[in-house]
């Protein structure tokens, strides 16, 4: 009795710790994704003044669209004009240039928390150490320059309250983090500005050729987007010592600053020839040497937004439709062969593909 | 179902249907009459006489105007015109927030399809091609017409949709008067002015000063916020002052001179659409001047006029101003019985400097009036217009329009109302020289259109029921649209809309003992469908306009008894589609008004009218444009006083 009370117990202990075990690991099964994180999310703008920027969600296997999807969870509209969607630290963060970011679960878009005060022309963010860092244009002065640009800091993951505004050169656009550095990419001050995130101060301004707007990785390298009328650059900076240490210069007039990666050292770009023909196109170039292998990879007038969907080898374009109604989505083969349209929202500008 | 009951019945003011319908020639000759007794029985002592001015409806046989009436005009005191035509009349006007930017679209068409006059100058700003309403404040003006239809061939550019005028009535032989008029109102209104006005018989003064202010903290639901709290308006705060002086001097028994000067300053806190941050501020600042000069002989009224309007608008730190010179010359003239006549021609100096270009030009209009009479019954317009700017002409417009009594009895009276007409827009200095992305080679828009009325009046000792109804179709192309064009935005003649629509207007007076009741409604069914994309991926065509709304009723019922009247004012607007594409649009909504009027009392020397108003009492939370938040129930005291 004593011997199967032993056997019991040495079984049952085995027992019992496989059951810990197995209830420990039911207690993690795999998590199913959330609605809205597998598919395609498209960024609408919206429309100046109208603050009608919102997110579809377009489901590339069944076709299926699901129209204004923060505001048929959160029973009311984003309300503003929707100029960047960031996704960090189990959350996403939707970037009004209107002077606001939403921040919502990715899974379903429920609203965790916003910033609602404080900002005036919100164009990015970035969340780092438990903070937000938002750059942000500021006001305009009297000739709707940007004198006063800055990150504005806040203490949350969730939002809330703005803690500090670091000064920045004028009119920042995309960040990037490196180590503990904040790279910002200040678009009129043509300067990349560094941020130490220890002590929150801006460490270093290095000026640049063109433009810059935005930073990419490719084949492990980082880079910096810029443009002037006649050249796109893209300036390679070292990740340890945080210097330009090498220019690829596109010669490509009319760039616009959208542009997707492909993937295989290859970048989509739109262009646009403005008055009197209007004509837009995508550009596909080489980021090794700058060569433009495609000038005119697909044309159009109005061609907003770019992505292209690397399990798919699909280019998504947008059209915005002259902001007069609701804009239209463009799914092109690598070829620029048009394989199908749809309707988005208000001045579709980008994609986030999951 | 109340309404609906006032509908079936049948309602609109009794002043206004007596301006359209005693058209014309009676009128028009009574006023010059009127003039030649008080020329020749000035020694008779002091015979009130209103002031000639031209009849803004004489040669609009077949077409609607309509006059406000002056109950509506004391209730809105200090208030911007917007806000009177939108909560009592079928107009619907795009308000960006109370006091902030209304833009008037009559039957469908975009913000500057419609002129709008000032004691028969052009005011609207030939750059940006509009008025904006919310600076025009009741008070500052006597009487305000509105002229349903094209009216190109009378009016000259922008009079697609209709016009507006807003005129100064004065008096003669009236001695000294001291009159203040004060509102206060909810959210920091208040609004005060006070005019002196001196007549005999053949001079006539007025000076007018006015200040109006408005806090506009009102509450709002702030959607654009997590949890949407309830918050104060914060930065939508109105300030305006103004100055104005009128004069009519009786040179000669049949030569008279008149001139109004009006100085207007608004100075404005934009209200910032929910989820925006904006601290706009905007001054705009008018000056209008206007002289005339009239010549009467036996059956011929010289008119020569000159004036001035000047606009000046700083948006921050952007200023833009423009300016306009007059001067127009026409022979009124009743050639025979059945001829009536007015020849003219108006010429326009217009400079603007703007904040991105300056611009001059020059604009000449010969224009031809004619009335005919051809039987007691049946009354006809013809009217040409030929209106040529920087050298370009602009289309010929042409426009026809009879009137027939159907049938006349003691208690009812049909008559039938047709007119056809061209209308026109000529593309505004923005559009032409903006920089960057002004479009020189911009043709003007243009419009024919097409109506049908039948106005209806009943009577009995008691009881006075004015009806009308109207169809209409227009076909509008060349519509100016700003399109993105690369980095900048470009206006590009590319819209054709074709617009229809039912207008039906209805007064009513019941009299019993010492008991009244008035009722007036006016209905609007508007189509205007857009027959053009913009692209090949636009999904415009077919569509109605946005911020058109395709139903809009509004209806007064009022009791009075002895001085006191206490109305009802009910108004609803339809859905309106918030883009061409017609995907998404905003909800109908439906307001509810209350007043009290005591009517003109006497104390000693002092007279008054006193008016208490609750607007909006049930607090409808409402958007009339997506995002620009109105305020809830407030409230509004009227005192005048006369010494």
């Amino acid at each position: 009795m004593n011997r199967l009370k032993q056997l019991f117990g040495k079984f049952g202990m085995v027992f019992l710790l496989l059951f810990f075990i197995s209830a420990c690991m039911d207690d993690n099964p795999p998590i199913p994704l959330g609605e809205f994180e597998k598919g395609v999310l498209i960024m609408n703008e919206g429309a100046f003044g109208a603050n009608d920027g919102e997110v579809f969600h377009y489901d590339p296997s069944s076709g299926e669209i699901k129209a204004n999807i923060f505001e048929s969870k959160n029973g009311r509209p984003f309300a503003g004009l929707l100029q960047d969607m960031v996704a960090a630290e189990g959350r996403l963060y939707l970037v009004a240039n209107t002077g606001k970011v939403e921040i919502v679960d990715p899974r379903d878009f429920a609203s965790m928390g916003a910033v609602s005060s404080g900002l005036d022309i919100s164009r990015s963010i970035v969340a780092a150490n438990e903070k937000l860092y938002i750059s942000d244009w500021g006001p305009y002065d009297a000739n709707f320059n940007s004198p006063d640009s800055y990150i504005a800091v806040v203490e949350s993951l969730n939002g809330g309250e703005i803690s500090q505004k670091i000064p920045v050169s004028s009119r920042p656009e995309g960040m990037f983090m490196v180590g503990n550095q904040l790279l910002v990419a200040c678009t009129a001050g043509q300067k990349l500005d560094v941020i130490s995130l220890n002590t929150d101060e801006k460490t270093k301004s290095l000026e640049v050729a063109g433009r810059p707007t935005g930073f990419f990785e490719a084949e492990g390298r980082l880079y910096l987007f810029a443009r002037d009328g006649e050249n796109v650059f893209f300036h390679e900076i070292n990740k340890s010592s945080v210097e330009v240490i090498g220019t690829v210069t596109v010669n490509l007039p009319l760039s616009t600053s959208n542009f997707a990666l492909m993937g295989n050292g290859e970048m989509l770009i739109i262009t646009s020839t403005g008055w009197p023909d209007y004509n837009d196109a995508i550009a596909r170039v080489s980021l090794s040497n700058g060569q433009v292998l495609n000038a005119s990879v697909f044309t159009g007038s109005g061609l907003y937004g770019i992505g292209f969907h690397k399990d798919r080898g699909e280019i998504y374009v947008t059209d915005n439709n002259g902001f007069q109604g609701n804009g239209t989505v463009i799914i092109l083969n690598k070829e620029g062969q048009q394989q199908k349209t749809f309707v988005a929202g208000r001045g579709p500008s980008g994609f986030k593909f999951n | 179902m109340v309404w609906l009951f006032y509908l079936v019945l049948g309602f609109n003011s009794l002043d206004s249907q007596a301006a359209f319908s005693e058209k014309a020639v009676s009128r028009f000759l009574a006023s010059s009459v009127l003039l030649d007794e008080q020329a020749i029985g000035d020694t008779v002592g002091l015979e009130v006489v209103e002031v000639f001015s031209p009849s803004l409806d004489k040669y609009t046989y077949g077409q609607q105007v309509k006059t406000i009436n002056q109950e509506d005009l004391r209730d809105f005191q200090g208030l911007g015109l917007s806000e009177l035509l939108q909560q009592r009349t079928g107009l619907f006007l795009r308000q960006y927030g109370p006091g902030m930017l209304a833009s008037l679209a009559i039957r469908g068409t975009s913000a500057g399809h419609n002129a709008v006059f000032w004691n028969g100058l052009p005011i609207n700003s030939p750059s940006l091609g509009q008025t904006d309403f919310s600076i025009l404040p009741v008070g500052a003006f006597d009487e305000v017409q509105l002229h349903f239809g094209s009216g190109g061939a009378l009016y000259g550019t922008d009079a697609i949709g209709g016009a507006v005028h807003l005129n100064s009535k004065l008096k003669f032989g009236r001695g000294h008067s001291l009159q203040t008029d004060s509102n206060f109102g909810s959210f920091g209104r208040w609004n005060q002015e006070l005019q002196y006005t001196f007549s005999n018989d053949k001079i006539s003064l007025r000076t007018r000063a006015y200040r109006n202010i408005a806090e506009n903290d009102f509450p709002f639901r702030n959607l654009s916020r997590p949890g949407t709290p309830l918050e104060r308006q914060e930065h939508a705060a109105f300030q305006q002052e103004g100055f104005s002086q009128d004069l009519a001097f009786q040179i000669k028994p049949n030569q008279l001179i008149s001139s109004s000067f009006w100085y207007n300053q608004t100075e404005r806190q934009i209200q910032p659409v929910m989820g925006s941050n904006t601290q706009d501020l905007q001054e705009d600042r008018n000056l209008r001047w206007v002289l005339d000069y009239f010549n009467f002989k036996e059956n011929k009224t010289w008119n020569f006029k000159t004036g001035l309007v000047k606009d000046q608008l700083n948006f921050n730190a952007s200023e833009n101003s423009t300016s306009q010179f007059f001067l127009i010359g026409d022979l009124d003239w009743s050639i025979s019985p059945v001829i009536s006549s007015k020849s003219g021609i108006r010429y326009t100096h217009v400079q603007g400097r703007l904040s991105s270009y300056a611009a001059e030009e020059n604009r000449i209009e010969l224009y031809q009036n004619t009335n005919l009479h051809l039987r007691e019954d049946l009354n006809v317009s013809i009217n040409l217009r030929q209106f040529i700017y920087d050298g370009t002409f602009a289309p010929f417009t042409p426009s026809l329009g009879a009137e027939w009594k159907i049938f006349s009895q003691s208690k009812n009276e049909l008559k039938l109302q047709v007119n056809g007409a061209r209308s026109f827009k000529i593309p505004t200095l923005n559009d032409r020289f903006w920089e960057p992305g002004g479009n020189r080679d911009l043709l003007p828009e243009s419009s024919w259109s097409a109506e049908l009325g039948f106005s209806h009046l009943f009577r009995m000792e008691n009881l006075q029921v004015n009806q009308q109804l109207t169809h209409y179709r227009m076909w509008v192309d060349n519509w100016i649209i700003w399109l993105p064009r690369g980095n900048f935005w470009s206006p590009e003649n590319i819209r054709e809309v074709h617009n229809k629509g039912l207008e039906y207007t209805l007064d009513a007076i019941y009299k019993m003992g010492s008991w009244g009741l008035e009722i007036q409604g006016n209905y609007n069914w508007v189509r205007a469908i857009n027959q053009t994309n913009t692209s090949e991926n636009d999904r415009s065509i077919g569509m109605q306009l946005p911020y058109t709304p395709i139903h809009k009723f509004q209806s007064l019922l009022g009791v009075s008894r002895g001085l006191f009247q206490s109305y009802i004012n009910y108004h609803f607007t339809g859905s309106r589609f918030v883009t061409t594409d017609n995907i998404s649009q905003l909800p109908d909504y439906a307001l509810w008004d209350w007043g009290l009027r005591m009517g003109e009392w006497e104390l000693g020397a002092i007279q008054g009218r006193l008016g208490f108003q609750i607007n909006n009492v049930f607090n409808t939370s409402y958007e009339v444009l997506r995002l620009r938040a109105m305020p809830g129930r407030n409230y509004q005291l009227n005192i005048q006083i006369r010494l």
